[in-house]
């Protein structure tokens, strides 16, 4: 009964969703084309929601997008895969060793908000121009916030939690998988969502610097043949993709967690 | 037998600085069975003790000694019911309930059969597959309260454990916990600010002195069971713990507004 009932309100909501959804993209390509006709910026500057269009489909027939997308996914896939293993491995390994942990936490907290693209020289001289140096990139501007995030979140944990559980005679790897990664879940949930978009940020950027292929790239060609079209075209998917992996992915599993903790319960 | 021995223990907290010494000197023997109450004022140091009984907190001096052997870590053998309570929100309450079985290795269908009597003991069963924060007070407690039995410890170490709980909950549970006591024989520690409660329960019952804290006195309470709190034959140790805990309470309060 209870269930029904909200299930009922969640499908009123995607629904509400959905019309909002909607009717901001109506309202958004509207406000375009309204632009577009007033004739303030040149056509080859601000092109029509219809060249847009047509641009897309062209580089949808010639498999470039498809590929670019393959690519580019790929690519921050295994980077940020890399990145999150390594990220939670160092950051465990800062909280069982204090002074390390507080040293390495103060350093990363610099790291944190330097900026994905200042990494793209260091990258090219280091490794070289190819997808190694890509991967450099991605994994160097999105493990700090793993790292940091590991750390801060097991030792925000409420001593509680880990008391009772030593007390039923959890220890060592039991307390560690059973309680201290459970308990910090919410919060390092939030730690992951960041160093993705951090890695997202990071590898369209090294694309349009260092690479031949992916959607980056794409982009950069663009504006080498003043196509704006193009350009528009490869920065709608960009956001649709950030904004689908994000939705579907890494915000549904907060949400779940948050639901689990009762946490959505705040008046 | 002497189940639990707690010598000397002394304990001091660093206050904002200030180290302020909360248990000074705590010595009591637990039989083997045995059904030990402490009552005393709110910030004497009752919860610390059970800690340090459980092996969470470190005495600075003074041994606890596990039958005859110094203990040194916490340890399933003393599960505590935490002041607290101290559910796991991440766990559906029959989780929760199973914690300690799960981490022991028992398999799931007889950790099933542990977890469905005491979740029917605490009439709590309608609720297994909630989470924690879709309950009250009372019902958290008396969770935890299941969760500490199912480990089936040598001893008990209980932190007024009936404090959420509306009178008719507690005397339930009162009649209940003797029986559980009186049939399995546990040892059990429990501390209450509820002199009533304490005299149901106890065979002794300890009455801790405002910090720093020693144990003023003992008064063992010789009397049948299962005891009900209405009973008139039980107030003449009602009154003599109230006496002995007035001069602390007024010690206590007077402390709080210095
Ligand atoms: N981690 C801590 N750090 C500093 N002081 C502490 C700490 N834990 C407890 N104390 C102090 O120790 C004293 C005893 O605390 P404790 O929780 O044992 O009291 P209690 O007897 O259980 O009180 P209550 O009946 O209110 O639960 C208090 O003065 C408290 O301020
Ligand atoms: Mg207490």
């Amino acid at each position: 009964m209870i269930q029904n009932i909200i299930s009922k309100k969640n499908s009123f909501a995607n629904l509400d969703d959905a019309a909002n959804v909607v009717l901001s993209l109506a309202v958004f390509i509207g406000v375009w084309q309204l632009v577009f006709m007033l004739g303030i910026w040149p056509k080859i500057a601000l092109p029509s929601p219809l060249i847009v269009a047509e641009s897309f489909a062209k580089i949808i027939l010639n498999h470039t997008l498809l590929q670019g997308v393959g690519v580019t996914l790929g690519r921050l896939l295994v980077g940020f895969a890399i990145s999150f293993t390594l990220g939670m491995l160092i950051g465990f390994t800062m909280i069982r060793f204090k002074g390390f942990g507080k040293t390495l936490n103060s350093f990363s907290a610099g790291l944190l908000s330097f900026p994905s693209i200042a990494w793209v020289p260091f990258s090219i001289l280091l490794i070289g121009f190819n997808d190694l140096g890509i991967l450099f990139v991605v994994i160097m501007s999105s493990i700090f916030s793993i790292m940091i995030s590991t750390y801060g979140s097991i030792r925000n944990i409420p001593p509680i939690y880990l008391d009772a559980a030593r007390n039923m005679g959890a220890k060592g790897l039991s307390l560690f998988s059973h309680v201290t990664i459970p308990a910090a879940a919410p919060s390092l949930i939030v730690g992951i969502r960041q160093a993705w978009s951090f890695a997202w940020h990071a590898i369209i950027g090294a694309e349009i610097l260092m690479s031949i292929v992916g959607l980056g790239h794409i982009l950069s060609v663009g504006r080498e043949f003043l196509d704006m079209g193009q350009v528009i075209a490869s920065m709608i998917t960009i956001f649709t993709i950030g904004l689908l992996a994000d939705r579907l992915l890494l915000f549904k599993l907060e949400e779940k967690v948050r639901r689990k903790w009762g946490l959505d319960y705040h008046r | 037998m002497t189940k639990l021995q707690a010598k000397n223990i002394v304990k001091t907290f660093d206050h904002n600085g200030n180290s302020v010494l909360v248990l000074d000197s705590i010595n009591l023997n637990v039989e083997e069975g045995d059904f030990v109450c402490i009552v005393g004022p709110s910030g004497c140091g009752k919860s610390t003790f059970l800690n340090i009984i459980a092996g969470l907190e470190q005495p600075d001096s003074g041994e606890i000694l596990l039958n005859g052997k110094p203990i040194s870590t916490a340890g399933p053998d003393r599960t505590m019911v935490f002041q607290e309570g101290a559910l796991f929100p991440w766990l559906k309450v029959i989780d929760n309930v199973e914690f300690g079985l799960k981490i022991a290795g028992i398999p799931k269908d007889e950790r099933r059969l542990i977890s469905q009597r005491y979740l029917d003991m605490m009439q709590l069963t309608k609720f297994a597959d909630s989470y924690v924060y879709q309950l009250s007070t009372g019902m958290k407690q008396r969770i935890a309260i299941a969760r500490a039995l199912a480990m089936d410890p040598e001893i008990l170490l209980m932190d007024e454990p009936f404090a959420a709980l509306d009178s008719q909950t507690r005397d339930l549970l009162l009649v209940e916990l003797q029986l559980i006591w009186e049939r399995t024989k546990k040892t059990i520690i429990f501390v209450t600010h509820n002199i009533s409660e304490s005299v149901v329960l106890g065979n002794r019952v300890a009455v801790f002195k405002n910090r720093p804290s020693q144990i003023k006195k003992e008064i063992t309470i010789d009397y049948r069971r299962p005891r009900l709190s209405e009973d008139e034959n039980l107030q003449k140790y009602y009154h003599q713990i109230v006496q002995e805990l007035k001069s602390e309470v007024k010690a206590q309060i007077k402390d709080e507004f210095q």
